[in-house]
C-alpha cells in the first residue's frame, strides 16, 4: 500500500518542499519572530516528557558509567584530592593579595565575576544533532534564564544560553565553531578573540592586539573587560596548548584548550 | 487511514523524544544516530520517493524545532534523503533486511552531506570541514545500527508488511 497517492507527480512536490524549506532557513537567519515563538512553544510542550525520560534514564546512565569507569573514577578522585590540597594552599597565599584587589575594584566600581548572581542547573542532555555543540539544562525562563546569558562551571566559562523555554534551556558551548569570546592573556594582558575550532575540543586565539607578543604554553586566558561584552570580565576561558609563528603569518597561531572539560558537564551556573 | 495517521504521529513524537533525550548521550567518534532520518529512509523504502520526501520534510521540520542550527535545514536534508532513497530502492531487484541496513547507512551519508553543504552555503560556521566528514561517516554507521528497530517501528506505523519483497 502506498503511503501517499501515487498519481501525484513527485518532482514538483520535491521542488516545492525544498523552496519552502529554503525560505524558512532564510527567515530564521534573519531572526524571524514567529519561528522563534514556534520553537519556544514546541520546547514548552515537549519539555515535561523530556524531563520524565531524563529522570528515568539518567540514574541508569550514571550506574553504567560508575560500573564501567570504576577504576578511572577512583584514580580521578585521588588526583582531584591531591589538586584540592595544592589549591587550598595557593588560595591561602593569594588571600592577602585578593583582599587588596577587591578593595581597589570597589574603589573603581568595576563589575566582577563574583558580582553576577546565578542559577545552578543540571545538564540533562547534549545536542540532538551531529553538527552542533550544545547541552540542555533543566532550568528555563521560570528561573529567570534568558537568551545570551553566560554559563560557567566550577573552573571557568562553558558557553552562553542560545535557546530557552519555561523549564529547559540550550547552552551553546565555547568550542562550537562560530563561537567567539573576547579574552585577555594572563601574562601580557593583551586581548584577542578565542574562537571554537570545527570538531575539536580546542579553540584558536585570533585578532591579538599585539601580534609580536610571546605567548607561553600553559598561559591562561580570561574573559576581557570590554564595553558591551557579553561575558563578565575575568572568567577563566582556556589554557594555551601551543603557540607558533609561521613564516609569513601576521600573528602567531595560538591554540587553546578550554579549562572546563566540556565533554563531562554535570552542573553549571547561568549568570544573570 | 485515521489510525495510520495517529500511528505516524506517535512514531514522530516518540523518535523526537528519544532523539532529544537518550540519544544525545550516545556519542561515538563525535556522532549520534539520527532516528528521524532513518525513519525517513524506512518510509521511502516503503512508499517511494514522494512519501519519503514528504515524511522527511515534516519530520525534519519537527526536529529543527529543537536545534540551534537554522530552521528548515533538517527538513531539506531529510526530504532530499527520502527522495533519493525512494528512487534508489525502486530500482533494486530484491530487498532483504541487509538492504534496509545498507539503505539506512546510505541515507545517513546523503542526509549528513546535504545538511553539511546547505548549512555551509547558508553561512553556518564550521560545517564545511573534514571533521564534518568524519561525523557523517560515524553517524551513518550509527544509523545502520539502529535501522532494524526503526524500520519495524515504521512498518508498524504505516501498517505495512515487515519486508515487502525478497
Amino acid at each position: 500500500m502506498a503511503f501517499v497517492k501515487r498519481n501525484v507527480r513527485w518532482q514538483p512536490i520535491l521542488v516545492v518542499l525544498l523552496v519552502t524549506a529554503l525560505l524558512l532557513v532564510a527567515l530564521d537567519q534573519r531572526g524571524s519572530g514567529p519561528i522563534t515563538a514556534v520553537k519556544r512553544v514546541a520546547r514548552e510542550v515537549i519539555s515535561p516528557v523530556q524531563n520524565g525520560v531524563n529522570s528515568v534514564f539518567n540514574p541508569v546512565r550514571d550506574l553504567f558509567d560508575g560500573v564501567i569507569n570504576y577504576g578511572q573514577l577512583r584514580d580521578r578522585n585521588l588526583d582531584l584530592k591531591r589538586k584540592n590540597e595544592v589549591l587550598q594552599g595557593k588560595l591561602l597565599r593569594e588571600r592577602a593579595v585578593g583582599s587588596k584587589v577587591g578593595e581597589l575594584e570597589k574603589l573603581l566600581d568595576l563589575p566582577t565575576f563574583e558580582d553576577a548572581t546565578g542559577v545552578a542547573a543540571r545538564v540533562v542532555g547534549g545536542s540532538p544533532s551531529n553538527f552542533e555543540r550544545t547541552v540542555s539544562i533543566n532550568k528555563g525562563t521560570s528561573s529567570g534564564i534568558q537568551v545570551g546569558q553566560p554559563v560557567v562551571a566550577g573552573a571557568g566559562l562553558v558557553g552562553k544560553v542560545t535557546a530557552v523555554s519555561r523549564t529547559v534551556s540550550t547552552v551553546t558551548l565555547i568550542n562550537s565553531s562560530g563561537f567567539g569570546v573576547g579574552v585577555r592573556l594572563e601574562n601580557s594582558n593583551e586581548q584577542g578573540i578565542a574562537e571554537g575550532k570545527s570538531g575539536e575540543n580546542q579553540m584558536k586565539l585570533s585578532f591579538l592586539t599585539d601580534v609580536k607578543i610571546v605567548v607561553k604554553k600553559g598561559e591562561l586566558t580570561f574573559t576581557s573587560a570590554t564595553t558591551d561584552a557579553v561575558f563578565p570580565p575575568d572568567i577563566p576561558v582556556a589554557r594555551v596548548v601551543s603557540s607558533q609563528k609561521l613564516a609569513g603569518a601576521l600573528e602567531p597561531t595560538v591554540i587553546l584548550e578550554p579549562v572546563v572539560n566540556l565533554d563531562d558537564l554535570t552542573y553549571v551556573k547561568v549568570l544573570r | 487511514m485515521m489510525q495510520r495517521r495517529l500511528r505516524v504521529l506517535l512514531l514522530v513524537f516518540s523518535l523526537v523524544i528519544l532523539q532529544t533525550t537518550i540519544v544525545t548521550h550516545l556519542h561515538v567518534f563525535g556522532a549520534i544516530p539520527d532516528l528521524l532520518l532513518v525513519a525517513t529512509v524506512a518510509v521511502a523504502y516503503n512508499g517511494g520517493p514522494q512519501a519519503g520526501a514528504l515524511f522527511g520534510f515534516f519530520s525534519g521540520l519537527v526536529l529543527d524545532l529543537f536545534l540551534v542550527s537554522p530552521f528548515g535545514l533538517s527538513a531539506i536534508s531529510n526530504s532530499v534523503t527520502g527522495w533519493a532513497i525512494g528512487t534508489f530502492q525502486a530500482g533494486m531487484a530484491f530487498q532483504t533486511r541487509r538492504t534496509q541496513v545498507f539503505l539506512a547507512a546510505l541515507g545517513g551519508v546523503i542526509g549528513g552531506t546535504v545538511f553539511m553543504v546547505v548549512g555551509g552555503v547558508v553561512g553556518v560556521a564550521g560545517y564545511l570541514s573534514l571533521y564534518s566528514v568524519q561525523v557523517i561517516v560515524a553517524g551513518s554507521i550509527w544509523d545502520a545500527v539502529v535501522s532494524v528497530p526503526i524500520f519495524m517501528f515504521v512498518h508498524w506505523a504505516l501498517m505495512t508488511e515487515h519486508l515487502r519483497r525478497y
